[in-house]
């Protein structure tokens, strides 16, 4: 039996590491092993609660805007706060734009080469290149010399010997099924969706007032104005460029990431055997003007789509006695967040080491649970739940998909169907932009300007002790922070991010997390080259392997 | 404005924060004829190609794992700057490689790269610079307004008055 290793930093201790036992070309068993932020409590500790979000929003470098939103909303919770129709508009539209593009760079740049041998590109002919893409898109970058020049462009990159972000890939491993000409195709998007993500970008630039960090976020609502006579806040002319990059938006998911996924995926069909889950948690996003989320929340548990239940935070629990810490009450206990604690106690190995001590603690992830259940999060969960509930059109565009695939529903839980689910959360996100900047242009219209509720900005109106928490359902998944303020400041604050829940570690049932349960039954047909984990680990798009392949691999 | 500074890191851990920090200080208490542009790049890795595509010159300030005593400071150019990536230290350094490895791919390297690199000493969860790191600002500084005034740029140290 053989013991594969795949760790993105080895010389950093920590991160995400997996561990998968192997036998007869399939996985028995496996472990993930990550690190998290240890302490955030120690840096809020005693700050102002409105600052929060200032701090948090540094803790990911790849989403930046989602841990300030999920800050805000905890505090607003906390002290009971609404915020105005125009606030969330705004909110919504940074959210969904960096969903939109979030989504399109994971296919691309983070997960499409999983998929796309990019070394048999160079074998394509540009002609035959040219009329695949032409019946699957009108997309019109699709003639030879087109497709020609991306293939030069790639020959000289590689000819230089420096493989770059295309190193550590397993080209002309077995496991690629896609010939030259749809590699060809998909290298030739990969270029695009990097010059496309940082124009669409710029509509959270735009709202946020600065990029990379956004500025504008403020307990209560936004802080950007909102004249139509002021050169200096929002007005006719941003609502117009809001448009255009709506539509940039829409047209490139629309006519270049939806084909490509349905391409691909027709090759790889039997991925909708392997990786899947059976429970899964959307905590709702995009509130709409009724005050329901445009993406409903809810549980499904085992795979259950006739009955979904509401989501009630108080019912996660955190154990830690997979983890690398101890809790006051005992190993085997579960800890609501707000009464979280995070006292560190590493017994695993010395660094460096070959394996992980995976029959104690190996994780400095705690293991979230609901209902003592392990929850996947994320565009599946999303999907899922919305799909069930009716919801028309992620209905329609799942049932696009599956009719495209000629699958059924169930084909949704595996690794195929999370990669599918992230295209269609992108494509009805996309869509949904433009009604949000509608309504915003309405209620302008309609003179309402109204963009910050500050009745509770100074804390004299505050009680002695609040609690709150805020949900955002952040492109990688359910996020959720969590307040307690005492005497004007911050008393504890604690988050579960989407990554805690699915790379979380075994609970203490010995319950395997989302990701070692996905990770069970995959075939691996090369274990010195695992690309098969590879497909399904990068599926969840986790925070801490972004743009990572391999960096090595153990055999016991 | 073809020059431009980015100062990358987290500066949720102690000294893995200097290169926003530097940013911050010369944004505050320089002004450079012409005009440069300094940018607080955070952790982020993609969000910053649009910056290394537009500006001709570029100054990266961030941690760097030279395998030397902490608060060492080095000057990396061009082609010197690659190898010392994937030996860093921080959390983002796959944002930072990837970053660079993309500009090369797309053909948006800027005329000129530097990377102005120091040797932290602890990158545990803190707000605060360690204190060797606060002893070398100065001088990182200085190395700093030293590629700058090559570049034909007038530093000018404003007075301190906040």
């Amino acid at each position: 039996m053989a013991r594969l290793v795949i760790d993105p930093v080895t010389r950093i201790e920590g991160h995400l590491r997996c561990e998968a036992v192997v036998a007869d070309g399939k996985v028995k068993d496996a472990y993930s092993s990550c690190t998290m932020w240890r302490g955030i409590e120690v840096i809020m500790k005693g700050r102002d609660p409105r600052e929060a979000w200032v701090f948090v929003q540094r803790l990911c470098g790849v989403c930046t805007t989602v841990h300030a939103i999920a800050s805000i909303r905890a505090v607003e919770d906390a002290l009971k706060i609404k915020v105005p129709r125009n606030a969330d508009l705004i909110r919504n539209l940074i959210m969904a734009n960096q969903c939109v593009q979030d989504h399109v760079i994971h296919f691309y740049h983070l997960h499409a080469l999983d998929w796309v041998d990019v070394v048999s590109a160079l074998k394509a002919d540009p002609a035959k290149t040219s009329e695949l893409a032409k019946t699957i898109s009108p997309w019109p970058n699709n003639s030879t010399t087109y497709f020609k020049a991306v293939q030069d462009k790639l020959k000289a990159f590689v000819e230089r010997g420096q493989l770059g972000i295309f190193s550590n890939g397993y080209w002309g491993h077995p496991a690629y099924k896609l010939p030259p000409e749809a590699n060809l195709m998909a290298v030739a998007h990969y270029l695009e969706a990097l010059d496309w993500q940082k124009e669409v970008i710029k509509m959270m630039a735009m709202l946020g007032a600065k990029n990379p960090h956004p500025q504008t976020f403020l307990v209560g609502g936004m802080a950007i104005p909102i004249d139509p006579e002021s050169q200096n806040a929002i007005n006719a002319g941003t609502i117009a460029a809001l448009n255009k990059y709506a539509d940039m938006a829409i047209e490139f998911v629309e006519k270049v990431y939806i084909p490509d996924l349905l391409a691909v995926a027709s090759f790889y069909k039997d991925w909708a055997k392997y990786g899947g889950n059976v429970n899964f948690l959307a905590c709702g996003e995009y509130p709409e003007a009724n005050g329901k989320m445009w993406l409903p929340a809810g549980i499904i548990k085992n795979k259950n789509l006739k009955e979904i239940y509401p989501v009630d935070h108080k019912k996660i629990q955190e154990y830690i006695t997979r983890s690398y810490y101890k809790y006051s009450k005992g190993e085997n206990a579960g800890l609501h967040p707000w009464d979280g604690e995070t006292t560190p106690n590493y017994t695993g190995p010395k660094p460096p080491y070959e394996y992980l001590n995976v029959d104690g603690k190996y994780s400095w992830g705690k293991a979230p649970r609901y209902e003592d259940l392990p929850m996947e999060v994320g565009p599946l969960a999303r999907v899922l739940v919305a799909y069930a509930s009716g919801h028309k059109e992620v209905k329609e565009a799942v049932d696009m998909v599956m009719k495209k695939l000629g699958v059924g529903p169930e084909a949704l839980f595996s690794t195929l169907g999370r990669t599918a689910a992230r295209g269609i959360i992108a494509l009805v996100t996309a869509y949904k932009t433009k009604d949000f900047i509608n309504e915003l242009a309405a209620n302008i219209k309609k003179g309402d300007y109204t963009i910050a509720n500050t009745e509770k900005w100074d804390p004299k109106t505050w009680p002695a002790e609040a609690k709150g928490m805020g949900w955002h359902d952040a492109p990688r998944g359910a996020l959720s922070h969590y307040i307690v303020i005492k005497n004007k400041k911050i008393e504890n604050y604690q988050m579960v991010v989407p990554s805690t829940w699915n790379l979380s570690p075994r609970d203490h049932k010995g319950v395997r997390g989302p990701v070692e349960e996905a990770l069970v039954n995959t075939p691996v047909a090369d274990s010195k080259q695992p690309l098969e984990l590879l497909r399904t680990i990068h599926s969840f798009d986790p925070c801490m392997a972004c743009g990572m392949h391999i960096v090595e691999v153990k055999e016991e | 404005m073809d020059i431009c500074i980015i100062g990358v890191g987290n500066i949720l851990m102690q000294d893995e924060g200097i290169g926003p920090k530097v940013a911050e200080i010369l944004r505050k208490n320089y002004t450079f004829e012409p005009n440069i542009e300094i940018i607080d790049g955070g952790t982020l890795g993609l969000d910053l190609l649009p910056y290394i595509e537009k500006y001709k010159k570029i100054i990266i300030i961030d941690v760097v794992d030279f395998g030397k005593e902490p608060g060492f400071i080095k000057i990396l150019r061009g082609e010197e700057i690659p190898p010392y990536l994937k030996t860093k230290l921080s959390v983002h350094h796959v944002g930072v490689q990837d970053l660079l490895e993309v500009a090369r791919l797309m053909g948006y390297m800027p005329e000129e790269l530097v990377l102005a690199g120091i040797q932290p000493e602890s990158i545990d969860l803190g707000l605060d610079l360690s204190p060797t790191m606060v002893g070398k600002l100065n001088e990182l500084i200085e190395e700093i307004l030293k590629i700058l005034n090559n570049w034909g740029i007038k530093c000018v140290l404003q007075s301190l008055q906040e």
